[in-house]
C-alpha cells in the first residue's frame, strides 16, 4: 500500500503546480508530466509484483475509509500505471502547444484525473467508491471543456456531464440499496449482504446501468463519440484506455462480491447488448470522418466485446456451473488490457496527426505517410491491433472471447443458450469484418495516395516524446501479441484461475472447453510467417523494378487528388447496405451551368445522425422541456404569491398533523 | 520436444509448398471444364503456370506515390496465404499445432487487410473502389463463415481444424451437413471472388472486385498475387472437401468435384450486382443458422 501513497504523492506534486508563475509554466508542464509519469510507474510496478507474488495487501483504514487492492482492482491498476506512463510521456510533448493555453490548468488537472482513478481502483468502501468516482467525473469533464472557446467541444462537455450524472445516481443507489442490506459500507461488509428477491434485480438493474453509462453502451452511448473528440488528444487516450475500463472494474466488483447468485436473464442482457453494442459502435466508426470519433466509435464497439465476453462466462456459470466460465472473464480482462494499449496508442496517433496537420478531417489527408513515417508505421501497428489480425494483441482477446462463445455453445445443451451463441457468432463476424473495413479505410485514407489538401504538404513529423510514446505503445502491441503469456499468467491470477487452462508450454494458449484441446501459438505463427517471409523477399527483392517519372495511368486523363477514392465513398458499399438502420439524409442539388455537355455544378451533402439520439433522446428531450415550462408557471416571481405558497402549505401540514394526533 | 516441432514445422511447410505447386493447375482445370461446358476448346489447363512464368519474368512498374506498402501488401497475401495452407489437417504425416479455425480464417483478414490498404496507394479511382467493394463483401462473407464454423465445431467438439474434418467412416447426410456444405460452398465463391459474386476474369471497373485492387500491379508482384489468389481457391476447395462435403470418396476426387461445381456455377450464372450480393450471402447465412438449429 505504501508505494501507492508514494504514487499519490507524486500526483499531488504534479496536481500543486496548478500554482505555478505564470512564466515558469514550461517548467512547470515538465515537472508535473514527469510526476505523472513518476505516479503511474510506481503504480503499474506496484500493481505488477501485486499480480506476480500475489500476497494479500493490507488495508488501511481511517475512520469509516478504507483503502485496499484485490487481484480484481491490481488488474486495473496495472492497466491504469501502463497506459498513465504511456499516456504521459506523451502530453510531455504534446500538451507543450498548450502553452498560453491555460497549460498549468490542463497539467494540474491531467494529474487529478490519473490519481482520482487509482484511488478508485484502491477504494475498499462504498463512500470513499463514489468520492473518487465523481472526483474523477469532474476532473475528465473540466478536460473534455479544455478548449472551451469551441462551442461543440462545450456542448460535448455539458452533454457528458449530464450523462455521467445521471450514471452515477444509477450507480449510488445500487450502493445504497446494497449498503442498507448490510452491517457497513466497506465492501466487505457489502459482500455478506442479505438482499434477496426483488431487490437483487433491483440492485442488478441500477448497477448495469450505472456502469453501462460509463462504458458507453447503446444506446447510453451518446455522449461518448462527443466527449472524447472533443478532450486533448493524450485525455482521449487515457478516456478511451482507461475510463471506460473502470466501469467494467465496478461491474466486475457488483457481480463477483456483492450479487454472486447471478440470475440466467442479467447474464442474457449484458452479453446480448454487448453483442449489440460493439456492432453498431463499428458501423457508425466506419462511418465517421472526424478521426477522434472513428476511435471513440471503436472504443463503444470495443466494450462491448469486452461486456459480451463477461456476459458469456456469467451465462456459462448459470447454465454449466463448471470452471469453465473462467474463460469469459479472463477473455474480458484480456482484450480491456490489450484495447487499453491499443486505443493509447491510436489516440496518440490521431492527435499527433492533428498536431502535424491542424485537422482532424479524414477528407483532407491522404500521402502522410510521406511527411510522417513513423507515426505512419506506429498507426499501422495500432490499426492491425484494432482490426483483431493475428501477430497483434488483439487478436489474443478476440481468439479468447471467441473460445469462450464455443464453449457455451458446447456445454450449453438447450436451444435457447445454442441460440444466443449463434447471435454472438454472426455479430462477431460482423464486428469484425467491419473493424477490419474500418481501419483500412482510417490508414488508407489517412496516410496513402495522394494529399487531398494542402495541410498535408505542410504537415511535419512530432517530436520526440510523443513518437517514443507511441513506439513504446506499438512495440507493446506486437510484443503483448506474440509472446501474451505473461500477461495471461498475471491475468489469470488476478482472477485466481490456475492459468494451465490457458496456457501451455512456451507460450502457447491451450483451451479445451469445447471437447478437444485447442491451440494458439503466436510465436510459431510468427515463425512460419517469417520463413515464408525470407524466402518470398528473396525473390522480391531480387527483381527489377523500374519508376519511371510519370503518374499513374487513369484512362488517359491527368490524375487529380480528388479523383482518389475519398472517406466518404469508401464506406459507400456498407452505408447503402445498412441503410435501415443509419437512415443517411442526403441533399443534392445541381446548378445548371451555361454548358450543357461539360459536367453540372454538384452539391452534395450527407449527414448521418446517429439514430438513438434522434429516435430516443430528442424526443425525450422535448417532453422534459415542455414538462418544464409547465412547471415553471409556479414560479412567477411576486412575493405575494410565493408567501400564499407557505400559507397553503402550512394549512396542509396542520391539518396532517390534526389527522395523526 | 524441439526436434519434434521442427519436424512438424518441415511437413506442414511441405504440405504448403506441395499445394501451391498444385494450385495453378486445379485453377486450370476450373477454367478448361468452363470452356467445356461453353462449347469453347480453351486454353490448355497449364496455361497458368505458363502466365506465373510470364510475369515472373518481367520488371515491376511502381508509380511513384506508392508506398512501402504497395510492395510489401502482395508478399503478405502470399505468405499468409501459404501459412494457412500449412494448416490444413495434414495428409503427408505430421500435425500442424499453432493454431486453430479461428487463426486460419484471420490469417486470411491479415492478406485482405493489406491488399485492401494497399489498393489506396496509388492514389487512383480504381484502387479505392476495389477496396471498398472488398471490405463490403467481406463484412458479410465473414458472419457466415463464423456460423460454419460454429455448426461444425458444435458437432465435432472442437475448433482445430484436424479435429473438424468429418470422419470419413461416420459420413451421412443429415439436414445439418448438407446445409452447411451448400452454404459453404456459396460462401466459397464469395470469398474467392467469382462469378456470381465478383468475375476472376474482367477488368472492367463496373464488375471488378478484387481485380480492382490488382490493377497497378506488374511483373513479380503480380504473379505473388495471381498465385495466392489459386493456392486460396485450392484451399477453400479442400476446406469444402475435408469438413463440409458430407460424401465419402477420395479428396483428390472431392476437391475435383467442387472444382467442378465451381465451373458449372460460373457457366450458369451471371455476376449479379453489387447490392444483391448482400440478398445472396443472407441466404447463405440463413441456411447455415437453420444447420447449427439442427445439429
Amino acid at each position: 500500500m505504501d508505494m501507492f501513497f508514494a504514487a499519490v504523492l507524486c500526483y499531488s506534486i504534479g496536481i500543486l503546480t496548478l500554482f505555478a508563475p505564470h512564466q515558469r509554466q514550461i517548467m512547470a508542464h515538465y515537472v508535473a508530466n514527469l510526476a505523472a509519469v513518476m505516479g503511474s510507474g510506481l503504480v503499474f510496478f506496484n500493481a505488477w509484483s501485486i499480480l506476480a507474488s500475489d500476497i494479500p495487501v493490507r488495508a488501511v483504514k481511517w475512520g469509516s475509509y478504507v483503502l485496499t487492492c484485490d487481484g480484481w482492482s491490481a488488474a486495473f491498476l496495472m492497466l491504469t500505471g501502463l497506459a498513465g506512463i504511456i499516456a504521459s510521456i506523451y502530453a510531455l510533448g504534446y500538451a507543450e502547444s498548450y502553452e498560453g493555453k491555460r497549460l498549468r490548468m490542463l497539467n494540474g488537472l491531467w494529474n487529478l484525473f490519473i490519481c482520482s482513478m487509482v484511488l478508485v481502483l484502491l477504494a475498499g468502501d462504498a463512500l470513499s467508491f463514489l468520492l473518487f468516482w465523481e472526483i474523477m467525473a469532474v476532473a475528465s469533464f473540466l478536460l473534455v471543456n479544455h478548449e472551451a472557446e469551441k462551442r461543440t467541444t462545450w456542448n460535448a462537455a455539458y452533454q457528458y456531464l449530464v450523462m455521467t450524472s445521471i450514471g452515477t445516481a444509477a450507480i449510488m443507489i445500487a450502493f445504497f440499496l446494497t449498503a442498507t442490506h448490510s452491517a457497513s459500507f466497506t465492501f466487505a461488509a457489502m459482500a455478506n449482504n442479505t438482499l434477496e428477491g426483488g431487490w437483487l434485480h433491483a440492485v442488478f438493474a441500477a448497477a448495469f446501468i450505472g456502469f453501462a453509462l460509463k462504458a458507453g453502451f447503446v444506446p447510453l452511448h451518446v455522449w461518448l463519440p462527443n466527449a472524447h473528440p472533443a478532450a486533448p488528444s493524450h485525455v482521449s487516450a487515457l478516456m478511451s484506455g482507461v475510463m471506460l475500463k473502470i466501469a467494467l472494474y465496478g461491474f466486475g466488483r457488483f457481480m463477483f462480491d456483492f450479487l454472486p447468485e447471478w440470475n440466467y436473464w442479467w447474464a442474457v442482457i449484458v452479453m446480448v447488448i454487448g453483442l449489440l453494442s460493439a456492432f453498431l459502435g463499428v458501423l457508425y466508426a466506419q462511418m465517421e470522418v472526424d478521426i477522434k470519433r472513428v476511435l471513440a466509435y471503436s472504443s463503444v464497439e470495443n466494450m462491448g466485446i469486452i461486456f459480451a465476453a463477461f456476459g458469456c462466462g456469467m451465462l456459462l456459470k448459470v447454465v454449466t456451473d463448471s470452471n469453465w466460465c473462467q474463460i469469459g472473464f479472463l477473455a474480458a480482462l484480456l482484450h480491456a488490457f490489450n484495447h487499453s494499449i491499443m486505443k493509447v496508442l491510436m489516440f496518440m496517433s490521431a492527435g499527433s496527426i492533428m498536431h502535424g496537420t491542424g485537422s482532424k478531417n479524414l477528407e483532407l489527408f491522404g500521402g502522410l505517410a510521406n511527411k510522417m513515417p513513423y507515426t505512419a508505421i506506429f498507426t499501422f501497428i495500432g490499426a492491425m491491433g484494432l482490426a483483431a489480425l493475428p501477430l497483434t494483441n488483439g487478436f489474443v482477446g478476440e481468439w479468447m472471447v471467441l473460445q469462450s462463445f464455443i464453449t457455451l455453445g458446447h456445454n450449453g445443451l438447450t436451444q435457447d443458450v445454442r441460440l444466443w451463441t449463434a447471435l454472438a457468432f454472426v455479430l462477431m463476424g460482423l464486428t469484425g469484418a467491419l473493424a477490419l473495413g474500418c481501419f483500412v479505410r482510417y490508414f488508407g485514407i489517412t496516410f496513402l495516395g495522394a494529399a487531398r489538401s494542402k495541410l498535408v504538404e505542410r504537415a511535419h513529423e512530432s517530436d520526440t516524446f510523443m513518437l517514443a510514446a507511441m513506439g513504446m505503445s506499438s512495440a507493446l502491441v506486437l510484443i503483448c501479441g506474440i509472446f501474451p503469456g505473461y500477461v495471461i499468467y498475471l491475468l489469470c491470477n488476478a482472477l485466481h484461475m490456475s492459468d494451465y487452462m490457458v496456457l501451455g508450454v512456451g507460450g502457447r494458449l491451450i483451451w479445451s472447453g469445447s471437447g478437444t484441446f485447442v491451440t494458439y501459438n503466436p510465436i510459431l505463427v510468427a515463425v512460419v510467417l517469417g520463413i515464408i517471409g525470407v524466402v518470398v523477399l528473396y525473390f522480391v527483392v531480387g527483381q527489377k523494378i523500374c519508376i519511371p517519372k510519370d503518374v499513374t495511368w487513369n484512362c488517359g486523363t491527368y490524375p487529380t487528388a480528388r479523383q482518389q477514392y475519398s472517406a466518404t465513398g469508401f464506406s459507400k458499399p456498407v452505408r447503402r447496405a445498412f441503410d435501415y438502420l443509419l437512415k443517411p439524409k442526403r441533399e443534392r442539388t445541381y446548378t445548371q451551368n451555361d454548358h450543357s455537355y461539360f459536367g453540372r455544378k454538384l452539391f452534395y451533402k450527407l449527414e448521418i445522425p446517429d439514430m438513438i439520439t434522434e429516435k430516443l433522446y430528442q424526443p425525450f428531450n422535448k417532453y422534459f422541456v415542455s414538462a418544464s415550462a409547465f412547471l415553471r408557471r409556479l414560479q412567477q416571481g411576486s412575493v405575494r404569491l410565493y408567501v400564499s405558497y407557505v400559507m397553503v402549505a402550512m394549512v396542509i401540514v396542520l391539518i396532517w398533523g390534526a389527522m395523526y394526533k | 520436444m524441439m526436434n519434434d516441432v521442427l519436424m512438424n514445422l518441415l511437413y506442414c511447410l511441405g504440405q504448403a509448398v506441395i499445394l501451391l505447386l498444385l494450385a495453378p493447375l486445379v485453377s486450370g482445370i476450373v477454367k478448361k471444364l468452363k470452356a467445356f461446358m461453353q462449347n469453347r476448346i480453351g486454353s490448355s489447363i497449364f496455361q497458368e503456370y505458363y502466365d506465373i512464368y510470364k510475369w515472373w519474368r518481367k520488371p515491376t512498374m511502381l508509380t511513384p506515390n506508392t508506398s512501402i506498402i504497395f510492395v510489401a501488401a502482395p508478399c503478405v497475401y502470399f505468405i499468409t496465404t501459404l501459412a494457412a495452407a500449412s494448416m490444413l489437417p495434414n495428409f503427408i504425416g505430421g500435425k500442424a499445432n499453432f493454431g486453430d479455425v479461428f487463426v486460419f480464417v484471420y490469417l486470411f483478414a491479415l492478406g485482405r487487410f493489406f491488399m485492401a490498404v494497399s489498393s489506396m496507394d496509388a492514389a487512383t479511382a480504381f484502387g479505392g473502389m476495389g477496396g471498398s467493394r472488398e471490405v463490403y463483401i467481406a463484412a458479410f462473407v465473414e458472419p457466415v463463415i463464423m456460423l460454419g464454423i460454429l455448426s461444425n465445431a458444435l458437432h465435432t467438439g472442437s475448433t482445430s481444424l484436424t479435429g473438424m474434418t468429418l470422419n470419413p467412416n461416420e459420413v451421412n447426410l443429415t439436414v445439418a451437413s448438407v446445409l452447411t456444405g451448400i452454404a459453404f460452398f456459396l460462401v466459397m465463391l464469395a470469398e474467392n471472388a467469382r462469378i456470381p459474386v465478383d468475375n476472376p476474369d474482367t477488368h472492367l471497373e463496373l464488375t471488378m472486385v478484387h481485380e480492382c485492387m490488382t490493377l497497378e500491379y506488374s511483373g513479380r508482384l503480380l504473379s505473388l498475387i495471381h498465385w495466392a489468389s489459386q493456392l486460396k481457391l485450392l484451399v477453400f476447395l479442400l476446406i469444402f472437401s475435408l469438413l463440409y462435403l458430407p460424401l465419402n470418396l477420395p479428396l483428390a476426387v472431392k476437391v475435383l468435384l467442387g472444382a467442378a461445381g465451381v465451373a458449372v456455377m460460373e457457366t450458369l450464372n451471371n455476376k449479379m450486382r453489387l447490392f444483391k450480393v448482400r440478398i445472396y450471402l443472407a441466404a447463405a447465412g440463413i441456411m447455415m443458422l437453420l444447420a447449427v438449429v439442427a445439429r
